[in-house]
């Protein structure tokens, strides 16, 4: 009778050991399986929906006829490159090009294609598409945005495709940007546009009313569906040739939806409210105070990638003609007249008014967002109103009357009108401040805001004052944006589209800006820029006054975030996003 | 009827014409520091109303304190440029609600008056006109009447000021604005005036003014468009209410007075963030007032209509 | 009857046709075009190219007379802002227009016609308090009612502050949309109801105010037909003619789209496209708008009529000029 309980006892006992035992050596198994583990992405976050807010509707798919940010976001998530330049880092990265050679006499950029690679539709993608994708850019009737910045002084590049994983670019001449030069290009499958581009229809390929299994894709997501008006919405695309460093297919995401609304104070309310987990652009200095809240909760991360590489800019008409029978014309185009309105503004304080303190003064048109170009040895207009007056008084502007502003010797008084675009706050009120402190000075300025389009005519015929406006630069790399620097340049604007300088210091730039757009050694070309700034900033054709610092607002289950100056500031490395599913 | 209808006509136009006396800051007037201050509320120190002034703690938030150590008189007594005051706080460029809100009301109900004053004016003539001759000039003047009458007064008005240049200078929008406001109002009067000096012009006085040699304008003026007067004054209560709406509603969507100029329209434009809607209520102030004047236009125009 | 609403119809086609070729002539000739409109995003040689492709440099005649030759086809030209074919655009605008149009007009019925009812028949207090109620109401026109509703939105949260759906995912299954733009409608359409249901009782109390004093209602009542099934049976459609005035200008109004509402609200709906079709200086989509608009006047109009002829027995099928 007692040897039974005790053999039941035994025997439990051993069950108990032999449990423990096992659980034991169970949870050493998976901790010795983490030890080794790459942790790089937590596979727990693959998954989920992202949904961004856009401003505005699409044109068209077809980025190589239309820049605008609707299809530029579409190129970045159905699009992949050969080389794409890491926006964060600067650094050029592998995409669809494995590796790359550079000949010596650094013309020659030789690309090796990945293996495997294919189109959302199961065709190869192969070097033929890239000779294709550059001869629509270069197509005349297809009238391709692209083809300027393809073109090295005027001549374009040359490509071949000697077989199906190997590309060659030759270009005319040497590039300064080296390899970057790829981050611009745009690819389109040959075999589905070869016909429309012969038959001279490129330009109407992949157009908005394009069912969405017709648009092809290489990139991290392909479009399913465009509800006009309302969204549009990305799903993976399964063939992405991407992997992350622990070998998992990129996209993390399953699905991202882009919400159509035009409103920025939408755009915001519904971030609050969570239907948004991102922006399309920056939030506002004012709506900071309304986010602040939410992110001391734990709702809303905001997000800061820097001083933005766009500072509102301010320049007067240099075009010599149009000054000619002006009373003006013997001190408002000299150079000193501008260094008196640099020394007249309160660059701290137009901070704090038009951005609420979100922003860093700048004195020229590179800002220290743009790291590796910006240089802080540059001529600094400090704040003076005394030596603002003093300059004037120089170029004979002095109160000859009971009023409060400055008259020339022969009666003409200190003022000018400023155009500015109507509708954009920050503009507008940096014009205003501009008003307000020249007052102090004892300049008049008129602030005129008009439309958009009435500013830009005027701006090209050259029949204006001057101007206040935000050009939105797309690259760090001046060399990308020579046609601003260069006397030449449709971009130039205080001059646009000079056949030879006017002035001594722009024939100058152009000189160095050679340097800069061909030269292959980091160091010089640097060298040059600093040097195109220094004489920039001491001739002034531009003022420039207030960066404004960029904050970028996400909910709280968005991560996987590389956050850039550039715009699209997070969503340049959507297939990097995660989105956890509970708050 | 036409006694309260005076007394609330007049007291506007008193506002609005001793805005400058009675504001304590200029409309354009901003502080830099104070950026969406809330409405400061007075309080009497011995017999001096005084406000406790307002000092900013967190410029990006937008946040302010009382600082109740000191205390300020109000502008109207003392002015000090280092600390203003804001009885209906400031807007979005540091300037008083209050004095916008009374210079607003000059422009917006200037507008809305002369404006209310043109079609009444036109639309008399012209639907007396067409009243009393008749024909082929009256019939096709009240075609085009009940053409305009037909479409929607606001999208006419839109689209009117749309296909002109959509900046303009403050004078020329205010001259603008009142042409399409007359050139949608008149037919509204000239309907009614018509079909009254239609029956009136057969009445003995009319035949009689007829029969002792007086002309056609004569007997239109003196005697016709006199006896709408009571049609004219419903329609000037009714048209008033609508035509301040359709300034402010042009300037909230950017087509009317460009910023600086105060009106109650501009002063909504900073209305579109919701945001700023709940984080300064006072930015709501002339959505308030333009309720105010319209209610009060309203009932005194109910009254007269059933008198 | 059929001369009538023939000659009805040809109206509607007269107005619609003025409305767009007014539009049509107004945008053409104001200052700036589409291509200047785009702003700095094109170079001069890109807008002149633009200006090429969508023919803006063609003369006012020819331009008409295209159109006018598209229409006939049914083509009403391709929008210069959304590069897409006017007809479909203004279709699906229009669609969410009449969402938010019907769901005000039924509101606005709802609450204001028996209100009207009440208050024109009754006396004391509560009549009273329905004709306040009433003039703050028409005080309330959708500017500021849209403005104080999204106040309250923002505040409380108590509904969606702007927008026709919130996004789900593409994919959603249809009583989930529905209850999502359920969610959204109150916003927009009481800022519209308001007012209206406020005019639609005064109008309704003054009219059966004086209905009820007809002979033949109080004929009814001496034959011993108790008061409700009077008033409802005999004085209220006889009080309906204009009522229903006013309703063929409301449907007309409310189907055209408010675009204050749908503005302040971002309802996108055809109002919303027209104010920006307007401001791009597109062309063949503002014309588009203004012909719908027009059509949805008259349509409202007819609409009234009809109703009118149907209910109101005292109406004949003759012109009512």
């Amino acid at each position: 009778m007692n040897r039974q309980p005790r053999a039941l006892l035994s025997v439990l006992l051993i069950l108990v050991v032999g449990f423990l035992g096992w659980r034991a050596w169970n949870s050493a198994r998976t901790d010795q399986e983490g030890g080794t583990e790459l942790v790089v992405s937590d596979v727990s976050t693959r998954g989920g929906t992202l949904t961004s807010s856009l401003r505005s509707e699409p044109r068209s798919f077809n980025r190589l006829v239309e820049a605008r940010v609707p299809t530029d976001l579409y190129s970045t998530l159905t699009g992949a490159k050969l080389v794409r330049i890491n926006r964060a880092t600067g650094e050029p990265e592998a995409g669809l090009a494995e590796k790359w050679t550079i000949s010596p006499d650094n013309r020659t950029y030789t690309l090796t294609l990945r293996e495997g690679l294919a189109w959302s539709d199961g065709a190869p993608f192969t070097s033929a598409d890239v000779v294709f994708s550059l001869q629509a850019i270069y197509d005349a009737k297809a009238g391709s945005v692209l083809a300027s910045a393809f073109k090295i002084d005027g001549k374009p590049i040359e490509v071949t495709a000697p077989d199906a994983r190997t590309v060659v670019l030759t270009l005319p001449g040497t590039f300064g940007p080296g390899i970057a030069l790829l981050d611009n290009l745009h690819l389109v499958p040959k075999h589905k546009y070869e016909a429309a581009l012969k038959a001279g229809t490129f330009a109407h390929a992949m157009a908005v009313s394009t069912p969405p299994a017709e648009l092809l894709s290489m990139g991290p997501f392909k479009l399913t569906s465009y509800a006009p008006g309302q969204r549009l919405a990305f799903d993976r695309n399964p063939h992405y040739f991407k992997k992350d460093a622990a070998g998992i297919q990129l996209p993390y995401l399953d699905q991202v939806i882009f919400e159509i609304v035009p409103d920025q104070n939408a755009e915001i309310v519904r971030l609050q409210a969570g239907q948004l987990d991102t922006l399309q652009q920056q939030v506002r200095p004012e709506d900071i105070g309304t986010l602040r809240p939410l992110e001391q909760q734990g709702r809303i991360n905001l997000i800061e990638p820097g001083v933005s590489v766009d500072p509102d800019g301010f320049f007067f008409n240099m075009r010599a003609p149009y000054w000619s029978k002006d009373p003006r014309r013997d001190w408002i185009t000299h150079k000193e007249f501008r260094q008196a309105i640099s020394h007249a503004v309160d660059r701290e304080a137009y901070a704090n008014t038009v951005y609420l303190g979100a922003g860093v003064p700048v004195w020229g048109p590179i800002t220290p967002g743009n790291k590796r170009w910006f240089t802080p040895n540059l001529q600094r207009y400090g704040h003076s109103v005394d030596r603002a007056k003093e300059i004037l008084a120089g170029l004979g502007l002095v109160n000859r009357d009971a009023d409060d502003w400055l008259e020339d010797p022969k009666g003409a008084e200190a003022q000018f009108s400023v155009l500015v675009f109507r509708g954009n706050t920050s503009v507008e009120r940096g014009a205003q401040f501009l008003r307000d402190e020249l007052k102090k000075a004892g300049v008049r300025v008129d602030v005129v805001a008009l439309e958009q389009g009435a500013v830009i005519e005027r701006m090209f015929k050259g029949d204006f004052e001057s101007i206040f406006f935000v050009v939105l630069t797309s690259s760090l790399d001046p060399a990308m944006n020579a046609d601003f620097w260069l006397s030449s340049g449709p971009s130039h604007f205080w001059n646009i589209g000079q056949p030879t300088p006017a002035t001594d210091w722009e024939k100058q730039i152009d000189d160095l800006m050679v340097t800069v757009t061909t030269g292959v050694d980091e160091a010089e070309r640097k060298k040059a820029f600093d040097d195109v700034q220094k004489i920039f900033a001491d001739n002034l054709p531009a003022l420039y006054f207030v960066a404004p610092r960029l904050y970028m607002g996400t909910s709280s289950r968005v991560g996987g975030v590389t956050p850039s100056i550039l715009r699209p500031q997070l969503l340049w490395n959507v297939e990097q996003m995660t989105v956890t599913e509970d708050r | 009827m036409i006694r309260r209808a005076g007394i609330v006509l007049a007291s506007q136009t008193l506002v609005a014409v001793l805005a400058p006396l009675v504001a304590p800051y200029d409309a354009g007037e901003a502080f830099r520091g104070f950026l969406h201050a809330p409405p400061m509320r007075p309080h009497l120190e011995g017999l001096t109303p005084v406000v406790h002034p307002l000092v900013l703690t967190d410029l990006l938030e937008s946040r302010f304190e009382r600082d109740p150590s000191r205390t300020v008189r109000l502008p109207w007594m003392q002015r000090d440029n280092t600390a203003p005051v804001f009885l209906l706080g400031s807007d979005d460029f540091g300037r008083d609600v209050l004095s916008r809100l009374l210079y607003g009301a000059r422009t917006s109900l200037g507008l809305s008056l002369i404006a209310t004053l043109g079609s009444v004016v036109i639309g008399a003539l012209a639907g007396a006109w067409a009243g009393y001759r008749g024909g082929w000039v009256g019939d096709a003047m009240m075609r085009v009447a009940d053409l305009v009458l037909v479409l929607p007064v606001i999208y006419v008005v839109l689209v009117l000021r749309a296909v002109l240049p959509l900046v303009l200078p403050a004078s020329t929008v205010f001259l603008l604005v009142a042409w399409i406001l007359v050139a949608v109002g008149w037919p509204y009067v000239a309907r009614g005036v018509r079909a009254i000096v239609a029956v009136e012009r057969s009445r003995q006085y009319v035949q009689a003014a007829q029969s002792l040699g007086a002309g056609s304008f004569r007997i239109l003026t003196v005697h016709l468009i006199p006896a709408c007067a009571g049609h004219l004054l419903v329609q000037a209560t009714l048209l008033l209410p609508a035509f301040i709406l359709a300034e402010a509603t042009l300037s909230f969507v950017g087509l009317g007075f460009p910023d600086p100029v105060a009106s109650w329209g501009t002063m909504l434009a900073g209305a579109g963030n919701y945001n700023a809607i709940a984080r300064f209520p006072w930015t709501l102030a002339s959505a308030v007032a333009i309720f105010l004047v319209v209610l009060a236009t309203n009932l005194i125009g109910a009254r007269g209509r059933s008198a | 009857m059929a001369r009538y609403l023939l000659r009805r119809l040809g109206f509607a086609l007269l107005l619609v046709l003025v409305a767009s070729s007014a539009a049509l002539l107004l945008t053409r000739l104001a200052p700036g075009d589409f291509a200047a409109a785009q702003g700095l995003d094109l170079t001069s040689a890109q807008r002149e190219q633009l200006r090429e492709t969508l023919g803006l440099n063609q003369s006012l005649a020819e331009q008409y007379v295209s159109r006018l030759g598209g229409a006939l086809r049914f083509d009403f030209g391709e929008s210069m802002l959304y590069s897409r074919p006017v007809s479909a655009l203004i279709g699906e605008r229009a669609l969410n227009t009449a969402v938010l149009a019907t769901t005000a007009l039924l509101l606005a019925t709802i609450v204001g016609m028996p209100l009207g009812i009440y208050s024109g028949t009754s006396s004391g207090l509560g009549r009273a308090a329905v004709r306040m109620v009433s003039t703050v109401g028409v005080s309330i026109p959708p500017l500021i009612g849209s403005l104080g509703l999204v106040f309250l939105a923002a505040r409380t949260g108590w509904f969606p502050v702007g927008g026709m759906t919130s996004s789900a995912g593409a994919d959603v299954t249809w009583s989930a949309w529905l209850a999502d733009l359920v969610r959204h409608l109150p916003l927009p359409a009481l800022a519209l109801a308001l007012p209206l249901a406020a005019a639609l009782e005064k109008l309704q109390s003054e009219s059966i105010e004086t209905s009820v004093h007809e002979p033949f209602v109080a004929a009814s009542r001496a034959r011993g037909v108790d008061r409700a099934r009077v008033v409802l049976r005999h004085a209220w459609p006889a009080s309906l003619r204009p009522v229903l005035g006013l309703y063929g200008l409301m449907i007309g109004g409310l189907f055209s789209g408010s675009f204050v509402v749908e503005v302040v609200t971002s309802w996108p709906g055809l109002g919303r496209l027209m104010f920006d079709a307007l401001k791009a200086r597109d062309l063949f989509l503002v014309a588009g708008c203004a012909a719908t608009g027009a059509f949805f006047l008259a349509a409202g109009t007819l609409l009234a009529d009809l109703l009118l002829a149907w209910t109101d027995p005292r109406v004949t099928s003759g012109d009512e000029a």
